[in-house]
């Protein structure tokens, strides 16, 4: 590798909304280990923003992280430093497809599914959501998928994170699904401004 | 005790800790009259509480003793405990000050001959400990007192309770009847050294504190490991009593974090570092990690860091941890994070928690406040043209003690130049 080039975070500073605000960022590590999604993402978004200022613009721009960031307001809630966490990985994201990143499938597959199970039942189970999307590529592939991740499946569920029965439905699920319902209008027309 | 009188000559110093013992006793020994109050029933402050001191690793209460006896010897220092400040008024050179004293029911022919507590059968949780264990309502704050005289607590005073402890006291030193006294006092200078509380660990709701037993701070640790503390020295796990082989440091927990502290509170990475010693010590085969953001030790206090770095059984990982998660069966507990130099996520199971929480300055409570500056933090700051009221110690900023002493020094510099420019 050459020498530091800090020309890719200029890039990221200017054009990417909410881009300059990993400038704050002290990478204390607190966004990764929060997300739920950590063991899916290639780059926990403390990665992300090292990386920028790493240079490595293909790596950034093609990680499916930044695609796979659901909003759940996990790591920006705790974020030592009040990084708008989403907001820049959004904008990052917007930033790579306009720049012809194209979000690798699986990536959009998980996305759909985790909106997919919000909806029904109003939480994530994680059980329920990994065989959705192992097995959206059809049977075999899934029991690939799925094989190769059962070890990690097997901690989680040692360390109490999976339980064993399937989730049930959240209390007020119906005026969640009027919400979600709302939202999906929202972004009909054009994305909402909160 | 309204019998005392005093001049604009004369100098009031809040808080009895090493910032406020060393301001009186500076300006004392300068020739100046010093009032000196003190809230709680003893003087000595928060290193009243610490097991040892770092660098040097030795115990605190021998700089206090020191101290207390350059108090005892001087009479220009005139001190209260469980006494505090209601009112300032005036100006540079020239304030009224309305002082508060709560009532002790115990009076100084107070032998210390243990009777009251002996007979006393109500319970309560004890402070100095951080309520980990329970101390009798006639009780002395700690072994090393300074006034070594025993206190009774108001909630028993008027009740049989407190009839039985008086019975039994045979040197008349109880008494039932004391009750908040209120004076003024004429002062041309005042320096306010109230000192820092620790930041509330509960707050930091995904650390447990407070829900998880094995979590602890390192202030409570403190305690833990002292000899006059509620394990007598052994270091046990709050849950089941039992020995550590596991235990992990949490540094700024609450601390340089917007959503808390803003700020570093300065001395936390050399307070864990000092406690890792003193386990290892107690411990030879325990395993200590130090989860942290950067390792903050300025000056010569980095050597301690290295030294601390050459055992092999202290390691130090860079990570702020995300989470904590109770095995509710064992007591144990689980820390995830992410390694920020390998970028591996972290789950590690440990015996003891340890968060190294921050410091919060106690700012002037009179109400209305005297006119001084602090910063966005609440730490006091000097301000030339708001003259003659002067923060010393940790009300200034987060700090050991060796700058504490010599922010006080200055402190009491100061205050006596408000008095000499009248
Ligand atoms: C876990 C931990 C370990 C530490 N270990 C070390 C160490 O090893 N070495 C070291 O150098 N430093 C150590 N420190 C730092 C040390 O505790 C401080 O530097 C020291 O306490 C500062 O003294 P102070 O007098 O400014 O404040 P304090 O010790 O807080 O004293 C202030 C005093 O003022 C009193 N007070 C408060 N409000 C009022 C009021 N309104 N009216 C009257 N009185 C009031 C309080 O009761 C108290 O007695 C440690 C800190 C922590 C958190
Ligand atoms: S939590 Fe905030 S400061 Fe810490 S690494 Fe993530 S973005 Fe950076
Ligand atoms: S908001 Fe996105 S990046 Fe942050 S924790 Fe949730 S999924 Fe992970
Ligand atoms: S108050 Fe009386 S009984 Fe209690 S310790 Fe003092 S002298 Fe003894
Ligand atoms: S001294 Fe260390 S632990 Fe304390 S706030 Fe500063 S960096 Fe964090």
């Amino acid at each position: 590798m050459g020498s530091y080039d800090p020309s890719f975070a200029k890039e990221v500073f200017e054009n990417v909304d909410f881009g300059d605000e990993i400038k704050m960022c002290m990478q204390c590590g607190v966004c990764a280990a929060s997300c739920p999604l950590s063991l899916q993402m290639d780059h926990s978004p403390r990665q992300i923003f090292t990386l920028i200022r790493a240079g490595k613009r293909e790596e950034v721009l093609g990680s499916q992280a930044i695609m796979l960031c659901t909003s759940c307001y996990t790591c920006e809630v705790r974020c030592p430093r009040k990084i708008p966490v989403i907001d820049v990985m959004h904008g990052l994201a917007n930033y790579a497809l306009k720049h012809d990143f194209v979000p690798r499938k699986d990536t959009a597959n998980f996305g759909g599914k985790f909106w997919d199970q919000i909806y029904r039942i109003g939480r994530i189970d994680e059980k329920d959501l990994s065989r959705r999307y192992f097995f959206a590529e059809g049977i075999i592939e899934g029991i690939k998928g799925l094989l190769g991740f059962s070890d990690i499946g097997l901690r989680l569920f040692l360390h109490k994170r999976i339980k064993p029965l399937p989730e049930r439905k959240i209390k007020g699920i119906i005026s969640l699904r009027k919400m979600l319902d709302k939202a999906e209008k929202m972004r009909g027309r054009g994305g909402a401004s909160v | 005790m309204s019998d005392i009188q005093t001049t604009n000559q004369s100098i009031l110093v809040v808080g009895g800790g090493m910032s406020g013992i060393t301001a009186a006793l500076e300006a004392a020994e300068a020739g100046y009259d010093v009032v000196l109050v003190e809230k709680n029933p003893y003087l000595g402050g928060r290193v009243a509480q610490l097991h040892q001191y770092f660098p040097k690793l030795c115990p605190p209460n021998c700089g206090l003793e020191i101290n207390f006896k350059r108090m005892r010897i001087n009479p220009k220092i005139r001190f209260f405990t469980m006494a505090e400040v209601e009112k300032i008024s005036g100006e540079e050179g020239d304030y009224d000050v309305g002082i508060k004293i709560s009532p002790r029911y115990v009076n100084e022919k107070c032998t210390c001959c243990g009777k009251c507590t002996e007979v006393c059968e109500v319970e309560l949780g004890n402070p100095f400990n951080f309520g980990m264990d329970k101390i009798k309502a006639a009780y002395l704050p700690h072994e090393f007192a300074f006034p070594m005289r025993y206190v009774m607590d108001p909630s028993i005073a008027g009740t049989e309770e407190g009839k039985k402890c008086h019975d039994a006291c045979e040197y008349g030193a109880i008494d039932l009847d004391m009750s908040e006294t209120h004076f003024d006092l004429k002062v041309g200078a005042i320096v306010w050294a109230a000192g820092w509380e620790p930041y509330d660990a509960s707050k930091v709701e995904y650390y447990g504190f407070g829900e998880y037993k094995n979590v602890i701070t390192n202030v409570m640790l403190e305690r833990l490991a002292s000899f006059n503390g509620p394990t007598e020295g052994k270091i046990l796990r709050p849950s089941d009593g039992k020995t550590v082989k596991t235990v992990a440091f949490i540094q700024c927990a609450g601390s340089r974090d917007e959503n808390h502290l803003p700020y570093c509170s300065g001395i936390c990475c050399l307070a864990s570092m000092k406690q890792a010693t003193y386990i290892r010590e107690q411990y030879p085969d325990c395993d200590v990690s130090i989860f942290f953001i950067d390792i903050r030790a300025l000056d010569r206090l980095e050597d301690f860091y290295t030294k601390v770095q050459e055992d092999e059984k202290i390691t130090f990982i860079k990570s702020k941890i995300a989470n904590i998660t109770e095995d509710e069966e064992t007591g144990a507990l689980m820390l995830e994070g992410e390694n920020t130099n390998t970028g591996e996520q972290i789950r590690m199971n440990f015996d003891l928690v340890v968060l190294a929480t921050g410091m919060v300055p106690n700012k002037i409570n009179t109400a209305p406040s005297p006119n001084v500056s602090c910063d966005e933090y609440g730490f006091l700051t000097y301000d030339p043209e708001k003259a003659g009221i002067y923060g010393a110690g940790c009300v200034r900023r987060p700090t050991d003690v060796a700058s504490s002493v010599q922010d006080a020094t200055a402190a009491a510099l100061k205050a006596i130049q408000s008095i000499a420019r009248r």
